[in-house]
């Protein structure tokens, strides 16, 4: 797949969503399911990458186009990713006060809650290649109790799930 | 402020705030609300809430609002880009990185610790998105878009796209209780 119509793809993904990780559920319709250019693992660790530096949580998409394409496709992605917030500008310009009105509000708000339940059904979809031993399992339950219920930043998360990762191995007989 | 002094702010805040798309946002209006008097509350107000109901992600669309308030198109793109561009090239040396020592043993079990700590993390932020809509008088139309959600894309062979739209019509036609 060309750089263009990878950008269309990802593009896809991001201009049907209103938050970073809210575009996974459309990324993997088309990009495992559909193309099968990536596989679940390679869109899991995308995701990983894209947690352990800083910068927004969208930034999975740019790994994903990266795996899915090289350079090219990194850039794809990066363009994907910076598209729809321009749609703000228009927002400020025309929509203004209409923004406000209840009805627009409230199909967003349904859009959120949908995006979440699909998120949940993604998540399940990744864990089962992602999450295959009890360490695993534990590593994972961890993460989401620090991330859903502390104020830990999800680089500190990764590092000590790299910490945990590297321990096993040297203490495996 | 010029556009290469503007550019030098969000460079600065944008790569070097950790903890996601609000903590930058707080760090920007700190910078550009309290600090600098470049954005009154309300302004901040207006694209905090804008930011919100832009597709894609809310940080981005925030900085290129805020950028696009102080110098136009230009400064709006030149924020977007000094924000983002380092910062998906640190994910693309990371991402190689990730494929490139996945053979060593040590590496792949730094590895595979991390994406199963990946996993768990979208599952906070499926219930974080919850967290942000919940309201106890919404809390009959929350479980139902999500769990209808959940279950058409379980059971179902529509796309997310197809199920976000009827999600969205959804909401569109089923009026909200007042919030208490």
């Amino acid at each position: 797949m060309n750089a263009f119509l990878l950008y269309l793809v990802l593009l896809k993904a991001t201009c049907t969503s209103f938050s970073g990780m809210a575009s996974l559920p459309v990324l993997r319709n088309d990009l495992v399911e559909h193309y099968h250019l990536l596989t679940d693992e390679q869109l899991t660790r995308a995701i990983a990458a894209g947690r352990t530096g800083p910068g927004p949580i969208g930034l999975y998409i740019v790994c994903a186009g990266y795996l899915a394409g090289g350079i090219p496709g990194a850039a794809a992605g990066l363009a994907a990713m910076n598209t729809p917030a321009f749609f703000i500008i228009l927002l400020l310009k025309w929509l203004g006060v209409r923004a406000e009105r209840p009805a627009v509000q409230r199909t967003i708000r349904s859009s959120l809650l949908a995006a979440a339940g699909l998120l949940i059904a993604t998540s399940v979809r990744l864990a089962e290649s992602a999450v295959t031993s009890p360490l695993e399992a534990g590593i994972s339950a961890a993460a989401f109790g620090l991330l859903a219920f502390t104020a830990v930043d999800s680089v500190w998360i990764m590092a000590g799930a790299a910490a945990v990762g590297v321990a096993a191995r040297l203490l495996q007989p | 402020m010029n556009l290469h002094e503007l550019a030098r702010v969000y460079l600065r805040i944008g790569n070097t705030t950790f903890g996601g798309g609000d903590a930058t946002i707080a760090a920007l209006q700190r910078e550009f609300v309290n600090k600098r008097r470049m954005l009154t509350d309300e302004q901040f107000g207006l694209l905090n809430g804008l930011s919100r109901i832009t597709p894609g992600t809310n940080m981005i669309a925030f900085i290129a609002g805020s950028a696009w308030m102080f110098g136009g198109w230009r400064a709006s793109l030149a924020a977007v880009g000094v924000v983002t561009a380092p910062t998906a090239a640190l994910a693309v040396l990371i991402t190689d990185a990730y494929e490139t020592w996945s053979a060593n043993a040590y590496a792949g079990g730094a590895i595979a610790a991390m994406t199963a700590a990946a996993v768990g993390m979208m599952f906070a932020a499926a219930l974080l998105l919850v967290k942000s809509q919940w309201r106890r008088s919404r809390a009959l139309r929350a479980a139902v878009l999500v769990t209808g959600s959940f279950l058409l894309s379980w059971k179902t062979p529509l796309s997310a796209v197809q199920t976000l739209v009827i999600a969205a019509l959804a909401g569109y036609i089923w009026p909200e209780p007042e919030a208490e």
